[in-house]
């Protein structure tokens, strides 16, 4: 008898390890932030939503995005918020409208990995780099 | 039959309300413009005004649009923008608004480009927008009017002259002092 509830605890203790597991979903993901910068050189007042110009004009609010893993492997998705306008260089040009680029932040949760890439409404993959504690990436590069 | 008649009478009550048709698509051919009024009076266009680019489109119900019709009447405002454009919903309401004001004198048409149907029919209802839309899928319009991102607007005088364009948009209460400024005589103030 002592046995048998011996092995009905390990059972028990191996049952709720696998659960455990299998409830995290896998692997476990770190916040962060994918940052990218649309160098896209548009005249607009610092710091008002914008989109992306020019070539990249599905940079907006509401595109869909993906973040992969350099093997391709999709890890999250979702849709990005409005870019922010900022000043292409410092000097005081005494306009409100002023050269500018577009920087669209998203927060993800993402599991470590060597390598992360960027898809944007289904468009070519942007590689993006770790720093400072953000995936980030300048278009174009 | 009682309950009937007072059906019938609701029925033909909503009728004769000659609001917008809740089922017709937003910004589709039912808000196209009627008669010009005929006490509209306009300024003249300063020599040597260039012309706006003409173009031919589509309204959001497949209507077939051609710009030089409209301004071959009455003065035309472009509106440039996309459901996804927070800058334009922020303006919206009020331009709406503006629209309606001065509906069949100076006709306002949006032009929407990178947008989904569903999300524009949307952002059309809940800003009750009643003005034609025309869908510049390839954005070849936007392009024609120099428009790099949605918010822009752009002054059409009767007979095509391009007055005055803004890249990156204005609020209602600035555009209805431009067109004043720029399109109307002192008689139809």
């Amino acid at each position: 008898m002592p046995r048998r509830q011996g092995l009905i605890s390990r059972f028990g203790a191996a049952l709720l390890l696998a659960t455990a597991v299998g409830g995290c979903g896998g692997e476990a993901a770190s916040p962060t932030t994918v940052r990218v910068l649309v160098r896209d050189i548009n005249i607009r007042e610092e710091g008002v939503d914008c989109a992306g110009t020019g070539a990249y004009t599905f940079f907006h609010n509401r595109a869909p995005f993906r973040v992969l893993d350099g093997a391709g492997e999709t890890l999250t998705d979702g849709r990005l918020p409005p870019g922010k306008a900022v000043r292409t260089f410092e000097e005081d040009l005494e306009v409100e409208r002023i050269p500018t680029y577009c920087e669209f932040a998203v927060p993800v949760s993402v599991p470590a990995r060597s390598g992360y890439q960027l898809v944007v409404d289904d468009q070519p993959a942007i590689p993006l780099t770790a720093d400072s504690g953000a995936l980030v990436a300048v278009v174009p590069s | 039959m009682r309950l009937l008649a007072l059906l019938l009478v609701a029925v033909l009550g909503l009728a004769a309300c000659g609001g917008a048709d809740p089922e017709a698509p937003a910004g589709g051919a039912a808000t196209l413009p009627g008669p010009v009024p005929a006490d509209l009076a306009l300024r003249p266009v300063p020599p040597g005004t260039p012309s706006a680019p003409v173009f031919t489109g589509t309204l959001t119900d497949g209507t077939a649009l051609a710009a030089a019709d409209l301004w071959a009447e009455r003065p035309v405002v472009l509106l440039f923008f996309a459901s996804w454009c927070t800058t334009c919903a922020d303006r919206q309401d009020a331009l709406s608004d503006l629209a309606r004001d001065y509906r069949d004198r100076v006709v306002f048409v949006g032009v929407v480009t990178g947008d989904e149907p569903a999300e524009l029919e949307a952002y059309l209802r809940a800003h009750e927008a009643e003005f034609p839309v025309v869908v510049d899928a390839d954005g070849t319009i936007s392009r024609s009017y120099a428009v790099r991102e949605p918010g822009a607007v752009a002054v059409v005088a009767k007979g095509g002259a391009l007055l005055r364009g803004w890249p990156g948009g204005l609020d209602a209460s600035t555009l209805d002092n431009r067109i004043r400024e720029l399109l109307l005589d002192e008689v139809s103030r």
